[in-house]
């Protein structure tokens, strides 16, 4: 079969469909009630007893069709890079002379009362900054040597240095600053800004998953789940060994004209199924099966890094057959490109305790780095050179921060030199997106302990993130369980000290 | 009741009556407002967010009717029954200052609005009972009549009871119920909801052959009658107990309940009654005498997480797990969200702050600490060891009744045992993981106010690794008096209870422990690690030869490791109760005052000499007075049966959730299953399904489209897409592939690689074998942080909380998942090898033969068309690409035809007809 009959088929089934499935949507929440309150939220009410009128309204809203937010934003796409583990901000970002000079020195009661760490036990010793900083670019951003690459783009970025947490604990916290919440169950962001936007690209999913590091993020899928969102918005995990997709490839004896003629079949079937009940969804189903046959194509295709330029390679230090953060940021911006809503990236082994040397904050920590600095640099140039910087907006984060003070774990020394899990002052930063370059907001005190002005919270970074994409974070809601949740529960604050 | 004694003649005049009654001013200006239907509703609109149970601004209130008539802070009183003009509420409703007229920022009311709310108030400010909040009671059969006046008997389409409901619905609306489907669509469609799968093979037979009148009640009897039954709706309960095989969080370790899930399929089974079946889920502990089962029975909510992450705090994980006890309690049994009650009184509901504490505070007292182990556990012993456990207990009780049911508590559960991860005052030493107590050379730790009294023998789970070591207990303080000193004898790492006598001592002390050790030298090498003490006495006869006898059962059964542990819940000794106090905006760090455990007065308080513990709760959620338990789950088997439930937010019948569509239905259906089935869920089932409203064919007519486009009215049958469990059953059904083995541990079907990948855990998906990796879905194993991937697409939950049910999606990930997950072509493969089997020539026939088994009926020419269409080109290309014929039908001897037959197979279990319920 040639590929110009595959074409109509799909158009022809778009044509036909599109008016059916959106009106059955639109039925469906409405009537159902489960959506009526959202898509309300959203559009400005929802008839219960559904007008011819009105409904003609909503032809084109289909779950994942692109859809208008609130106000029209700055970013179309997010790409969020999630350090999990947390990496320390004392040896990236948040310079402290004061604490090398306190270094190996005991650490002050007053720290320490009232306070409960994950490890530390007793009195641990002050540690002092295990990296060589410098002021970078126009703005004199500080940032250490363990990221000379980043350190030549510092005016693209804006800084939040006094981001707190409340979660000292890896799966907590990662679901806060993902969730909105600590406790397992709710939406994550990108499923939120899916829920919201819907995508703009319909050969592929609107919410894109990548993980490197050997590990999933401590909270397993949740960070990526749709909570009590409708399924449909959950991330899709895209991998780099196997399937791109799960069970996206055919099995071996089937090609690609075979597949075509079953799913012909399948449809036809379903046409005739469709005639005799004249069930909506019959038809919905048609279109996602030839959706799906689209996927099986433009997915392998947009996952493949093999034919992109040397230089670009080189730039981003990504070789092709591997599982590597660097690989992973190099698809970011292949997906973004492609009008993908949101592309998560969770990177694992940032967890610096200093328990082995692969967590040592003189060691293992410098390689991490090494393993994101080329990548996330040629990213934030890359964008740039394509002009979608301005419509990308990229964060960059842990979950929480680490201790001024040496881990002492069960109070004893520890072989190498780390610091253990810290809510009170940490750093991430935005860029692109409408997000102000060459910034910094917030400070910590001189010791890198607490935060002493603009403070932040992961709600407020997720408040700022929905902001930057044209969403009032109050009002993007789903009602479940007999109230409208929100992503940012009752608290945020849109961090405006940083919006362009 | 009355109107039954009145001859409908003067019924037919009243009606005459009645458009002249109403359209005299005299009767509008009378007509009561209903509170419900009227002023609630505005109520809720347009003053709740300010003046309800979150905000009080000014000190007023519109939750409870007595709030509402008191002082406000103004000193005026907002609602002063009969009269409206003197009501500051209403005052403020026509003010122009912007800062005093109410609602404050918001547009004014309307006229009509302000009308209503003076009515309201000048007929006496009434509040009425929200419809779910009141007590079910029994309700009258409308009355259907045909012909003039509805004098001449019943329209013939109706089949029971539940029939007149819903045609009174469907005539008011202009609609016609539509006929009763053919025999196989509706075979398949009970089948399906009955048992979650297609019909045994000789039930489907029977039925297709039968043309008598009672055909189809003799195959719902049969279906009902199927252990497949069982396990169809254990697999609904799954979803609302949260049922996983792990722990969640970030280590997402294994866990051992299955025998829990078990439990369910054998309670469905043997149809227990559901206030029983509730009951021993609750509180089968607190029973008397629990059995086995009944201790099993309470794993439904040792399904809440444990943290295992390294560095976490205990108790904080613990509280987490009560508070989604409660929430899940009301959310699943009571169609109820009380997880808002948790930070502030319900919004809209009448539900105090205070009342969620109070009620979290019956769940408060259980023994589980989030420990590693997953204290307390019922172990139950294999082999010789359940042979010495019976021994044992036989013995007890005719040498040591009195100490009989303490010891036996102790050798199945493990309790009561005080767990080292409660201490504190550490010294050199630590929480290990923060999980065990561990102590260095001088150690010392301190484990709060335990109860001596009476004990004279302590045991201790302990592990260390040198000899030499030493341990003191003192009793208070570090210099308090010495307890007992200890010898502590080399475990060589291993874990070992051992037991050592103590003096007897009277009242709560603190014991605070001192290791030490000369052979340790490095100061940061662990001396000791606990696990956990109890205190007790020596053995019954004690040193005579049949207490030795016994005694050596006992102490194998101590050491057994020959068990299978299913967590379970059991309550703190009275020495050990805990004190629930209130959580200041919900967070668990700041308490407030002290409560009591008891349930909201709202519903009704505990029935008369109902202890307030939990086995108080389950009297007082089942009794037939409370008006939620019986309602909520006949409208979750609505909703497993029709796809939508009556009450369509099964999770919440308070007043922000959706009206129900048939109220009187449902009240009518609660009653039945309260009192005329005696809580049967079979009979009620029974009830649902002989409706005529069940067994309408489900094609959608003109009039369905534009008037009812969601069968809020059922003008027609239920036609709804198969659940993740059902679509996986079926195609393992169709193909003949499907293990009939029930029961067990959970299992391992064909899942793709890399879906696990925890961190800090090595476990790893190994294929199961001879024929459980075609087990029933429900028995797939379950892990919480990545389950597996064709659940997650079909809308299955993550089980990581209670989800009372699932949103239906229709996704390409879904096509891609049936069209390409091994499950479905392996399944397609036997399929067709199942089709050559009984038709080994004719591909023609093969094609009506394989419609034939996946459907029970006959294949239209034009389905047939379609399918030939497909073979004939699968069969061109397999004839000229022979290489590809082994890799698609997996078989080296296969040929060009089996390969076509396999496409069509395949095509087959991916038809919406296939996928859908119709």
């Amino acid at each position: 079969m040639s590929k110009r009959s595959n074409k109509n088929i799909i158009q022809e089934a778009n044509l036909q469909t599109s008016h059916q499935i959106t009106r059955k949507y639109f039925f469906k929440e409405c009537f159902s009630g489960i959506g009526a309150m959202a898509l309300g939220s959203m559009v400005g009410g929802c008839d219960w007893l559904g007008s011819k009128d009105r409904l003609d309204q909503f032809v084109n809203s289909n779950p994942l069709m692109a859809q208008a937010p609130h106000f029209i934003g700055k970013a179309k796409s997010v790409i969020y890079l999630h350090m999990a583990g947390a990496p320390s901000q004392l040896e990236l970002f948040d310079y402290k002379p004061e604490l090398l000079k306190l270094d190996g020195q005991d650490c002050p009661q007053s720290l320490l009362e009232g306070k409960k760490f994950a490890f530390i036990r007793g009195v641990p010793k002050m540690l002092g900054p295990q990296a060589i900083f410098k002021q970078r670019g126009q703005s004199g951003a500080w940032i250490s040597d363990n990221l000379p690459h980043l350190a030549t783009v510092a005016d693209e970025i804006s800084f939040l240095k006094a981001v707190q947490t409340d979660q000292f604990n890896h799966g907590p916290a990662q679901l806060l600053m993902h969730t909105g919440s600590a406790r397992l169950g709710r939406p994550s962001i990108g499923a939120w800004a899916t829920y919201g936007l819907g995508s703009e690209n319909s050969n592929l999913p609107g919410f894109v998953v990548l993980t490197s590091g050997g590990n999933n993020p401590d909270a397993g899928k949740s960070v990526w789940g749709n909570g009590f969102l409708p399924s449909v918005y959950q991330g899709v995990q895209c991998r780099s060994e196997g399937d791109p997709v799960l069970f996206l490839k055919d099995p071996a004896g089937i090609d690609r004209d075979l597949r075509k003629a079953s799913i012909d079949a399948i449809n036809e079937a379903n046409q005739l199924t469709y005639n005799e009940f004249k069930d909506p969804e019959t038809i919905a189903r048609m279109a996602q099966y030839e959706m799906a046959f689209k996927m099986q194509i433009s997915v392998p295709d947009v996952m493949n890094i093999n034919d992109e330029p040397a230089y670009i390679h080189e730039m981003y230090g990504t070789q092709p057959g591997t599982t590597s953060f660097a690989n992973n940021v190099l698809l970011a911006r292949k997906l973004v490109e492609k009008g993908v809503r949101f592309v998560q990236l969770f990177d694992w082994g940032w967890d610096s305790h200093g328990t082995d040397v692969k967590n040592a904050v003189d060691i293992g920590l410098v390689n991490k780095c090494r393993s994101i600095d080329k990548p996330i640099t040629a990213l934030l140039l890359d964008l740039k050179q394509r002009g979608l910087l301005d419509e990308t907006l990229v964060v960059w984060g842990g979950e929480f921060g680490r201790t001024p003070m040496q881990e002492n774990r069960d109070g004893k020394t520890l072989p190498f030199k780390g610091r253990d899990h810290h809510t009170e002052a940490f750093t991430t930063w935005m860029a692109g997106g409408g997000i102000k370059q060459g910034t910094s907001f917030g400070e910590t005190d001189e010791i890198g302990y607490s935060a002493i002005s603009g403070k932040v919270t992961a709600h407020d970074m997720q408040a700022t993130i929905l902001n930057q994409l044209g969403f009032d974070h109050e009002k993007l809601v789903y009602p479940f369980q007999g109230r409208s949740f929100r992503l940012t529960d009752v608290h945020g604050r849109v961090i405006n000290e940083i919006v362009a | 009741m009355i109107l039954k004694r009145v001859p409908k003649i003067y019924i037919v005049i009243l009606l005459f009556l009645v458009p002249v009654l109403i359209g005299s001013r005299y009767f509008i200006n009378n007509k009561q407002v209903d509170f419900n239907a009227e002023v609630k509703p505005l109520i809720n609109k347009k003053c709740i967010s300010c003046h309800g149970g979150v905000k009080r601004q000014s000190g007023f209130s519109l939750l409870f009717r007595q709030e509402a008539l008191a002082v406000n802070k103004s000193g005026k009183v907002a609602i002063i029954p009969g009269d409206a003009e003197n009501s500051e509420m209403i005052k403020r409703l026509y003010l122009t200052d912007p800062e005093e007229r109410m609602p404050y920022k918001h547009p004014p009311l309307s006229n009509d609005e302000i009308s209503l709310l003076k009515k309201w108030i000048n007929q006496g400010a009434k509040w009425g009972d929200h419809w779910a909040y009141v007590p079910v009671e029994e309700t009258p059969i409308p009355s259907v009549g045909v012909g003039p006046f509805g004098l001449f008997g019943k329209p013939s389409w109706i089949k029971n009871n539940i029939d007149p409901f819903i045609y009174k619905k469907i005539k008011a609306e202009g609609l016609t119920p539509a006929s009763i489907a053919d025999k196989p669509t509706l075979l398949r469609r009970v089948s399906f909801d009955i048992i979650g799968m297609p019909a045994p093979e000789a039930i489907a037979k029977k039925y297709l052959q039968n043309n008598n009148e009672d055909a189809y009640e003799i195959l719902v009897n049969e279906l009902l009658a199927t252990p497949q039954y069982g396990e169809k709706w254990a697999g609904l309960w799954m979803d609302m107990a949260r049922y996983a095989d792990t722990r969640g969080f970030e280590k997402d370790d294994s866990r051992t309940i299955w025998r829990y899930r078990d439990w369910l399929i054998n309670a469905f089974n043997v149809d227990k009654p559901y206030n029983i079946f509730l009951t021993e889920q609750l509180a089968g502990d607190l029973l008397p005498n629990p059995t086995d089962a009944q201790y099993i029975a309470t794993a439904f909510h040792r399904n809440t997480l444990t943290n295992d992450e390294g560095g976490t705090d205990n108790e904080e994980f613990r509280t987490a797990a009560v508070i989604d006890r409660v929430n899940t309690t009301w959310v699943s049994l009571m169609g109820t969200t009380f997880a808002c009650v948790q930070c502030h009184s319900h919004p809209y509901d009448p539900f105090k702050h205070e009342e969620y504490y109070k009620f979290l505070a019956l769940f408060n007292n259980t023994r589980d600490e989030d420990t590693y182990a997953e204290y307390p556990f019922l172990k139950e012993f294999h082999n010789t060891d359940s042979i010495r456990l019976f021994q044992l207990q036989d013995w007890l009780h005719k040498n040591a009744p009195s100490r009989e049911k303490d010891l036996m508590r102790f050798i199945k559960t493990g309790q009561t045992a005080i767990n080292s991860l409660v201490a504190d005052q550490i010294i050199n030493g630590a929480l290990a993981d923060t999980k065990w107590l561990m102590l260095r050379n001088k150690g010392e730790a301190r484990i709060k106010d335990i109860d001596l009294t009476g004990s004279t023998l302590l045991y201790y789970k302990y592990k260390s690794w040198k000899p030499g070591g030493k341990w003191e207990i003192h009793l208070d303080s570090a210099k308090g008096p010495l307890l007992k000193n200890i010898v502590v004898e080399n475990s060589k790492g291993d874990w070992k209870i051992a037991t050592t006598a103590i003096p007897t001592t009277i009242g709560k002390h603190h014991l605070v422990f001192i290791y030490n050790n000369r052979q340790i030298n490095n100061p940061d090498e662990n001396g000791i690690q606990y696990d956990w003490l109890r205190l007790d006495n020596p053995f019954p006869k004690n040193g005579t030869p049949e207490g030795e006898l016994a005694y050596n059962n006992f102490d194998s059964l101590l050491h057994s490791n020959n068990y299978t542990p299913t967590p379970i819940m059991l309550d703190n000794p009275s020495n050990m109760s805990r004190t629930t106090h209130i959580f200041e905006r919900g967070n668990w760090l700041v308490k407030g005052k002290v409560v009591v455990p008891d349930v909201p007065a709202s519903l009704g308080g505990l029935p008369a000499g109902a202890p307030k513990n939990r086995l108080g709760m389950a009297m007082w959620l089942t009794d037939k007075k409370n008006p939620l338990t019986a309602r909520t789950i006949v409208n979750r088997i609505w909703e497993q049966l029709f796809g939508q439930g009556i009450t369509e937010t099964l999770e919440d019948f308070g007043t922000q959730g959706i009206a129900p569509t048939h109220e009187e239905l449902l009240n009518y259906l609660s009653w039945q299953l309260m009192n005329t089935h005696q809580w049967s869920l079979k009979k009620m089932i029974k009830e649902m399904v002989m409706s005529a409203t069940y067994q309408q064919d489900s094609k959608f007519n003109k009039d369905a489209i534009t008037k009812d486009p969601y069968n809020k009215l059922y003008a027609r049958g239920p036609r709804v897409r198969l659940s993740a469990e059902q679509i996986r059953d079926q195609a393992l059904t169709v193909s003949g592939l499907l293990s009939n083995k029930m029961n067990g541990p959970s299992v391992y079907p064909y899942q793709p690689e890399g879906i696990w990948k925890s961190p800090y855990n090595g476990a790893k998906w190994i294929l199961s074998t001879d024929g459980d990796q075609y087990r029933r879905a429900l028995y797939t194993f379950w892990k919480r942080s990545a389950p597996y991937p064709s659940m997650l697409s079909f809308d299955g939950t993550s089980r990581e909380v209670c989800a009372a049910r699932r949103i239906r999606t229709n996704t390409p990930l879904q096509a891609l998942n049936s069209l390409n997950d091994s499950v479905y072509i392996e399944a397609a493969q036997h399929f067709a090898k199942r089709v050559i089997k009984m038709v080994p020539q004719n591909a023609s026939k093969q094609i009506s033969k394989a419609y034939e088994l996946a459907f029970n009926k006959t294949i239209s020419p034009d389905q047939q068309k379609v399918f030939e269409k497909l073979y004939q080109t699968a069969l061109t290309r397999y004839k000229q690409d022979s290489f590809r014929i082994e890799q698609i039908t997996g078989n080296k001897n296969g040929d060009a035809s089996s390969a076509a037959l396999m496409m069509v197979t395949t095509a087959i279990i991916n038809t919406d007809e296939f996928l859908t319920k119709n």
